[in-house]
């Protein structure tokens, strides 16, 4: 298992360098001026002296190499570049967003892990019931709505209707940021809420982000734990007298996890770095949006910077998610010859 | 087997205890959003549920209301700005560097410059002193003569005079800003900004008579309309030092606000200048807001989302909701923003361009109906255009475009005879617009308009970010454009539009001798009178006699505010919201 560990993480390194060297090429596969978009040129005419300016102050017109290689001696020596649109380092547009990320990404993990998961048991247990029939109709429109229109219901429902109808204030929830006006965000264990006030501004983005892949999961459980309670084994633990309870979950559950595991885990990895949906439709600060507005800005550093992150902690997941299987089927033992 | 079981109990417990110990830890809910000063501390008691929606029965005003305010009713106050930003932060703050008008709204807040524009009366829009006390030209406007107030200071008490302004124009030459070109206008400019020389030769600062002498590069009799521009602003010596990192640290200015602290992306907060000497009539708004938060949104329909959720004060009026927002809150749909949305003509183009398509182009225009635009597409926020320039700007005269009125008679007239004089229609015309910025059924109106008259034309969207770049190299036959006024002066239009040194060789191919000629005489004529005919009669040309650019609408305000709360508020026809007058109340 441990060398397992280690190969995993060595790999983390030429799957960063390629995907970020991609990206790298495809840049200038694209079309559009950097420096021309810089010096203003999307809302008006831009000044060709500064176009000058800026292509020198960003190196823009030495080789395509030449730039390649430079910008990996900098990565090395941990400088991801200063942003082409921004007075503003890479390093710190980074630090300022990634936090806000991951806190979502987890809240929406949760959820995923504790609703989907129920749900998908409760349903492969008392399978063809009513409470069957509806969370499988359930969650196929969740899944089937889109985020952003299901962003923006939340939005209208709790927060625009009761404003509206002029409901107290407590029974309201937030919709745009991460935090009150002028209050800075406070957190307990990096990623609890500090304050109920600070709540109210997760819990819609949480739950519009955690919406298809709950169903997703919850599907995904009733199916899987269906097959796992058909095995041999479950019926001799029936027949040995034990518990629902027991067998469920004590012996049908870490079974029937392995596939939902993998799910949740890719999507944990995709809503830190690809939550572009969710942050806009709730002005959520975090790397999605900023990579996505990056892109569209020609903003090279900021594009590079904030995917080599996202490549790093999602092949991170991959590798926390691998090494689960380890402990939820003993059958399975990484690194070592077949069982 | 139990360790799964124990898995899930500890993260049920963990997550129960922790909110738990979260609702129980917190006593003070902070600011619930804009309670502005409290005076009173809050109370608030917690309901503890197993729920992730954290109730909290809270005892202090609902949302929307001011807490504890001592003053009598309409002081300070707290006001949330959802409406400037949206879509992306400000690139800059730096006055010397900005060259977008949502971050001008916090800019201007910041600082006061050498003039300001009186539009009090919007139709004769006035350039008065601000920070001069006098503004003196001579005889044919090439050197222009400020005198600086007494008493002028930054809002940590340093004084402001003739040399604050030189050292702070040298400093916007140095940051070679979008703006920077206005510094040519001044003698030794261009010298000064391609590096040939050391400082700006025709500004001449003498404090001990708080005289800033200003030689100009040519006569221009509008100058003090462009002083009063925010690259001309005066920064502090703390500006002068830190350069371009001014804009992220913790700006003042002399201004009726300041930042409380550095901008970040979500907001951006301004508190009050206590210092602030007044507006151009002297009022220094006692009762003006204490801070305003203005936040980013990502987009328009979120911004105003939160806005109807009672979260903010004002908002962006996304197309769509135009309806809505007139029908449920005050809005500035009415008043009218000095600027022009109009399309642009190629005249390097053959299909299009030179003098034997002349009745082509006329035919266009009239067959356009820009009414139906307006109505269609803007719900009636727009004003539709019977020229280029707006009314609000000194020389304006109504119905100067001969084809801007839906004619289709005539349009099919003047197309029959195109065609009579050997037009011929060599596939369609391409209509050429940023994509997803709202212009495709504007586009697909005209493009019917046309059909309707045997025109063939066709759709030709460009990506947004790169639009500008792309007609910069040549890519416009007939292009949309949008240009707001600078300053409120007829030549910002005719000049930087459509002069042939503008935009380095104009991009839309039209060089017109004449045009050019009458423009520069306007521009250096004092006589306001003289200048006007001058100016219109370029315009004339442009849009009559050589129709080499077709107008739909003018602008108007696009903010939706809450009117039950928030007092005064309005923009310039500049686009500008004038902070220090707007108030807030219960």
């Amino acid at each position: 298992m441990p060398s397992f560990i280690i190969r995993r993480l060595l790999l983390i390194i030429p799957t960063v360098f390629i995907a970020v060297s991609f990206l790298f090429f495809l840049f200038y596969a694209l079309p559009g001026d950097p420096a021309t978009l810089i010096a203003g040129g999307a809302d008006r005419n831009p000044n060709p002296i500064q176009i000058q300016q800026i292509t020198e102050q960003y190196g823009l017109d030495d080789p395509i190499m030449v730039q390649f290689f430079n910008y990996w001696k900098d990565v090395l020596s941990g400088d991801l570049g200063q942003s082409f649109q921004r007075n503003q380092s890479v390093n710190s547009i980074l630090a300022d967003k990634a936090p806000n990320s991951i806190r979502l990404a987890m809240w929406a993990f949760l959820i995923e892990l504790m609703v989907g998961l129920s749900v998908g048991i409760y349903s492969a247990i008392r399978r063809y019931s009513w409470a069957d029939k509806l969370t499988t109709v359930g969650t196929a429109a969740v899944s089937a709505i889109p985020v952003f229109v299901l962003g923006f219901i939340l939005q209208y429902a709790f927060a625009v209707y009761p404003n509206k109808q002029g409901w107290p204030e407590w029974m309201r929830l937030r919709t745009s940021g991460i935090a009150a006006p002028r209050t800075e965000e406070e957190w307990f264990l990096f990623f609890i809420p500090v304050g109920p006030e600070q709540w109210r501004y997760l819990v819609l983005p949480a739950i519009t982000l955690a919406s298809v892949s709950t169903a997703l999961a919850a599907r995904m459980m009733r199916g899987s734990m269906l097959e796992t309670l058909g095995a041999d084994y479950m019926r001799t633990a029936k027949a040995k007298g034990l518990s629902e309870r027991k067998i469920v979950v004590g012996h049908g559950l870490r079974n029937a996890m392995l596939p939902v595991v993998t799910l949740l885990g890719l999507d944990l990895g995709a809503t830190i770095g690809a939550a572009v949906l969710t942050e806009t439709v709730f002005s959520w600060p975090g790397l999605g949006s900023t990579i996505a507005d990056a892109v569209t800005n020609r903003d090279l550093p900021v594009v590079l910077g904030l995917t080599l992150a996202v490549v790093v902690v999602y092949s991170l997941i991959n590798l926390i998610v691998d090494v689960s299987y380890a402990w939820f089927d003993p059958r399975v033992r990484l690194g070592e010859g077949g069982q | 087997m139990n360790r799964a079981k124990q898995g899930r109990k500890f993260l049920a417990l963990a997550a129960t205890s922790a909110m738990l110990l979260v609702a129980c830890g917190s006593d003070d809910s902070g600011d619930s959003g804009s309670g502005g000063d409290e005076v009173t501390t809050e109370d608030t008691t917690e309901d503890m549920t197993e729920e992730t929606t954290g109730e909290t029965e809270e005892t202090t005003a609902p949302e929307g209301t001011e807490g504890g305010e001592e003053v009598a009713g309409g002081a300070g106050g707290e006001f949330i700005d959802f409406g400037t930003f949206v879509g992306d932060p400000p690139e800059h703050l730096d006055p010397a560097l900005n060259s977008t008008l949502d971050a001008y709204q916090v800019i201007n807040a910041l600082y006061d410059g050498l003039t300001e524009i009186d539009f009090s009366d919007p139709a004769d829009p006035k350039v008065v002193p601000l920070l001069a006390d006098t503004v003196e030209p001579n005889e044919d406007g090439s050197v222009w003569t400020f005198t600086i107030k007494e008493g002028a200071q930054f809002s940590d008490g340093s004084e402001i005079n003739a040399s604050t302004f030189q050292k702070s124009w040298e400093r916007a030459a140095d940051l070679a800003g979008d703006y920077s070109y206005l510094l040519t206008f001044i003698e030794g400019g261009a010298e000064r900004l391609d590096g040939t020389a050391d400082t700006l030769s025709g500004v001449v600062a003498d404090d001990a008579t708080r005289t800033l002498t200003v030689t100009l590069s040519a006569p221009y009799s509008n100058f003090d309309a462009v002083a009063g521009f925010q690259l001309f602003f005066p920064v502090p010596d703390a500006a002068i030092d830190a350069g371009s990192e001014w804009e992220n640290s913790v700006m003042f200015g002399n201004g009726p606000y300041d930042l409380e602290s550095a901008r970040t992306d979500q907001e951006i907060v301004l508190v009050r200048n206590e210092n602030w000497q007044g507006d151009f009539n002297g009022e220094t708004w006692p009762d003006r807001l204490d801070a305003i938060v203005f936040r980013t949104q990502s987009d328009p329909d979120t911004g105003f989302n939160a806005f109807e959720a009672g979260e903010g004060d004002n908002a962006n009026i996304p197309p769509g909701r135009i309806q809505d927002a007139q029908d449920n809150w005050g809005t500035t749909l009415d008043v009218s923003i000095l600027g022009s949305y109009h399309f642009v003509i190629n005249g390097r183009d053959d299909r299009i361009g030179g003098d034997a398509n002349l009745k082509l182009r006329q035919a266009i225009s009239a067959a356009i109906d820009r009414e139906e635009i307006n109505a269609a597409v803007y719900n009636g926020s727009r004003t539709t255009s019977t020229g280029i320039v707006p009314s609000g700007i000194p020389g304006f005269e109504a119905d100067l475009c001969e084809y801007c009125t839906y004619d289709a008679a005539q349009a099919q007239t003047l197309f029959d005879e195109w065609v009579a004089e050997g037009g011929v229609q060599d596939g369609p015309l391409p209509l050429q617009f940023n994509a997803d910025a709202g212009h495709e059924p504007v586009i697909a109106i005209i493009i019917d308009n046309l059909a309707a008259i045997g025109i063939q034309a066709e759709a030709q969207p460009f990506p947004s970010e790169t639009y500008f770049s792309e007609l910069a190299d040549g890519a416009c036959v007939i292009c949309r454009a949008g240009w707001f006024a600078d300053y409120p002066t007829y030549d910002n239009f005719m000049y930087d539009l459509f002069h042939s040194d503008a935009l380095d060789g104009n991009n839309f191919g039209f060089v017109n001798e004449e045009f050019d000629a009458l423009v520069d005489e306007g521009k250096s004529t004092t006589d306001k009178a003289a200048q006007g005919e001058l100016f219109r009669q370029s315009e004339d040309i442009l849009l009559n006699q050589q129709t080499m650019a077709i107008p739909i609408n003018w602008y108007r305000g696009d903010y939706a505010y809450d009117q039950e709360r928030v007092g005064n508020f309005t923009q310039t026809p500049q686009g500008l919201i004038l902070w220090e007058q707007v108030t807030l109340s219960e």
